[in-house]
């Protein structure tokens, strides 16, 4: 018998109770992201009214405690008084994503996340003379806050500081908006595996917020068990031919293979002993042992006990994007898993939001009650429904630096969902990179750590 | 000779920040060759692989007549300076064709920058003189901007020197990327790029930003909009690294017998590829402005689409943060 939806998702907050903040200390950003039983599902008027209140809440909130965005906000003649009706929102000024992206080096990174921070930053020892960038990120996680980074084919990270009651959202929002479009299926007692690095060995973002998935999911394993730092990602990412990038880039060709035949053999058991099973993270990870399960003749099937969640990285080679559709194909075929238990997500380092596929039809649903999502032109002026363009967002949801971004992603918003009838906006499944930025987000740096020796 | 007095006058002594920069970088290009020793006796024993020709000269160099009229004060900013001899006969001859003493400085200032800027094409070589500049055509950044100081010392309009350690955009840097590797890794072991040298003159009571660096064509090869004089390199294509800016009357000592041991001794062939892919960067930028339908089209659709502003940081000391280093 199937689960009841409100049994299910209690099951889920009982699990997730310590990342919630006591209900008397909500403000309205709190309301828009844990008020929700379903975040994908809350009426049009009353999501537009939780959005309103959180943006609203937390636009005042960056003004008037974070120099930076004070100062910019000033030059554009926007301040929260302007901030009237719900049309006011697109008055508020966004911030490039390149500008996370532009950071000096040594102790003057310190005082650059210090000076992007919103409000008072904990006190933080940094012990080093001339840190680097793992060391500055350490000092600041050590203190109390929870610094991540994504990204940069070329070796350039986009670092956000958050505080810990930022990075409980970003968390609480993945586990509950996969959970949520994965219904029925999701269970304490599965059994994960995690396409990602250990979450409690590194500080890539989409690594790092995956430690949630510890708390809902009873036997986690980690693709990647190693420490993973800047430099480990930088020399696997640049085409350096030092020695110290060869030995890492051996290391990580090395490590490839592992996982691939540790997934294989993870499958296996878990085929044996009928344990329900999903898979979370890089989606290129997956496309190679199901490459080398072809090879071998040897197939799966858990079509009623297994799921995959992906996110990014969607290129499977340096010149080939693996259409998600032919993915969730493949993912049938050889493992068996249905295609509506095969979801993608999308969401980025810079916001709290993950966008997840819905089964039905698998459009990227948006989480709105906390969530403004625009696409703009190439002038950087909003556009309408089913126009392509620059995606951008105003995050209701963070404290801690204002997550008021215009991404490097090209998208197609629809104003509804063709397929389901979910309310609310969404993305088309294909989202890609807008000309001239490079590859998008923390699935396509595993994939690039994990590539050297498959053909890449 | 120089005499201690002008050293100090003229602001000849490298500034404290540039020197740690250029020991910094001597310690990181010596971890990237040790780190590649055998790729470069492999590229030593090839030989020179990368053959540089030098674009031919697209203007004449008027001559110099004792008539001619330039400034000859001897004035902070007005006066000579290292690699840049305003009184040089061949630049008060071209100041005078460009319009010196009868355009407004502004115009003036202008028409100099353009020259500088489309004329003299980018090529990395050792630091010499504004003359020898003029007679090849090609020079670095430092000799770009050198020239336009000349010019606009030489027809009484103030001229200082900016610079700063840099990072920039990827596409600026295409041609390190796809012709000198090493160079590429250089730049990446170090986070940053060591010297980008620009200028700044004195019009209508303030000091205005000129970089000449960029031709058009590679401007239009990285997308980036025809800036004009007073339009800043500096967020568009070129980033500082903070605290590295410095701004004086000359190029300081020492800078030529840096570049002349990087370019000559250490990474000649590395060098003659990023002046190749400099040339090839041109040609790309031209064909895009052709297609577009002409360097105004290109630039008034470029400037549409350009990125959107970013906020600007200053970066405030906070008592919370504890150095112990």
């Amino acid at each position: 018998m199937t689960i009841d939806y409100d049994e299910y998702i209690k099951k889920f907050d009982s699990r997730v109770a310590k990342y919630i903040p006591p209900k008397n200390e909500w403000t309205p950003a709190d309301y828009a992201v844990y008020g929700p039983k379903d975040l994908f599902r809350v009426p049009l008027k009353e999501s537009k009214e939780l959005q309103f209140n959180a943006i609203k809440y937390q636009f005042k909130r960056h003004f008037e405690q974070n120099k930076m965005y004070h100062g910019f906000c000033k030059d554009k003649k926007v301040t929260p008084d302007d901030i009237k009706k719900y049309d006011d929102l697109e008055k508020i000024p966004l911030i490039p994503n390149e500008f996370y992206k532009d950071y000096p080096t040594g102790r003057d990174f310190a005082l650059w996340l210090a000076n992007i921070f919103t409000g008072a930053i904990p006190s933080i020892k940094i012990s080093q003379k001339e840190p680097n960038y793992d060391d500055v990120i350490n000092a600041f996680n050590a203190a109390g806050l929870a610094v991540a980074y994504s990204s940069g084919t070329s070796g350039r990270h986009t670092f956000i500081p958050r505080d810990m009651r930022t990075f409980h959202i970003s968390e609480y929002a993945i586990a509950k908006a996969a959970i949520s479009m994965a219904y029925p299926i999701w269970d304490y007692d599965m059994h994960g595996y995690l396409l990602m690095p250990n979450p409690f060995k590194t500080n890539v973002y989409a690594g790092k917020v995956c430690t949630i998935y510890y708390d809902v999911i009873k036997h986690v394993t980690a693709a990647i068990d190693k420490e993973l730092n800047t430099e480990i990602i930088r020399m696997s990412m640049i085409d350096g031919s030092g020695l110290k990038a060869k030995i890492i880039k051996s290391t990580l060709s090395r490590m490839n293979k592992k996982i691939t035949d540790n997934i294989i053999k993870w499958l296996e058991r878990n085929d044996k002993e009928k344990n329900k099973i999903v898979f979370a993270g890089a989606p290129s990870l997956l496309y190679n042992v199901t490459n080398k399960l072809k090879e071998d003749g040897q197939t799966f099937d858990f079509a009623d006990r297994g799921a995959i969640l992906t996110g990014g990285g969607w290129k499977v080679y340096e010149d080939r994007r693996l259409p998600v559709a032919e993915f969730r194909k493949e993912m049938e075929e050889i493992l068996g898993i249905k295609p509506e238990y095969c979801l993608d997500a999308y969401g980025m380092v810079e916001g709290n939001a993950w966008m997840v596929q819905c089964q039905e039809g698998h459009y990227l649903h948006i989480p709105l009650c906390y969530y403004y999502p625009l696409v703009l032109d190439k002038e950087f002026k909003p556009v309408g429904y089913n126009q392509p363009g620059r995606f951008a967002f105003i995050d209701g949801s963070s404290y801690s630096y204002p997550a008021f971004i215009i991404s490097g992603d090209q998208v197609r918003m629809l104003e509804h969902c063709p397929v389901c009838d979910r309310p609310g906006p969404v993305l088309e499944p294909e989202v890609t990179r807008a000309s001239g930025k490079e590859m998008r987000g923390c699935a396509e740096e595993v994939r690039r750590m994990v590539s050297t020796d498959i053909g890449t | 000779m120089l005499t201690p007095w002008e050293i100090k006058r003229k602001e000849y002594m490298p500034p404290l920040i540039m020197l740690k920069l250029n020991i910094k970088g001597s310690f990181f290009l010596a971890k990237v060759i040790l780190l590649n020793l055998g790729t470069l006796k492999k590229m030593k024993k090839q030989g020179q692989k990368n053959i540089y020709m030098r674009p031919k000269l697209t203007y004449n160099i008027p001559k110099y007549k004792s008539s001619m009229k330039f400034c000859n004060l001897d004035e902070k900013y007005l006066r000579p300076t290292l690699y840049c001899d305003c009184r040089a006969p061949e630049i008060i001859a071209l100041a005078n064709e460009l319009g010196a003493f009868k355009k407004s400085d502004r115009e003036f200032a202008e028409t100099a920058f353009e020259f500088a800027k489309r004329k003299i094409i980018l090529e990395i070589i050792p630091l010499d003189g504004v003359v020898e500049v003029l007679q090849r055509g090609t020079g670095t950044c430092i000799h770009k901007i050198s020239l336009f100081i000349a010019l606009c010392r030489a027809a009484g309009i103030r001229g200082r020197y900016k610079f700063y350690a840099l990072k920039m955009l990827d596409q600026w840097m295409q041609p390190a990327i796809d012709h000198a590797p090493l160079m590429k890794q250089w730049y990446d072991a170090m986070g940053y790029f060591l010297l980008h040298g620009e200028g700044e003159i004195y019009l209508d009571g303030k000091w205005i930003p000129a970089d000449v660096g960029a031709e058009p064509q590679r401007q239009a090869a990285a997308g980036l909009p025809v800036t004009k004089l007073g339009e800043d390199s500096i967020g568009l294509w070129l980033f500082p690294i903070p605290g590295t800016i410095t701004r004086r009357e000359s190029v300081p000592l020492g800078l030529g017998f840096t570049g002349n041991l990087l370019i000559k001794r250490v990474a000649p062939d590395s060098v003659a590829g990023i002046n190749i892919g400099i040339l090839e960067q041109i040609e790309r930028g031209g064909k895009i402005i052709e297609e577009t339908g002409g360097e105004k089209t290109y630039d008034t659709m470029t400037r549409k689409k350009r990125e959107p502003e970013k906020p600007k940081i200053e970066l405030d000391e906070k008592k919370e943060i504890i150095f112990e280093g």
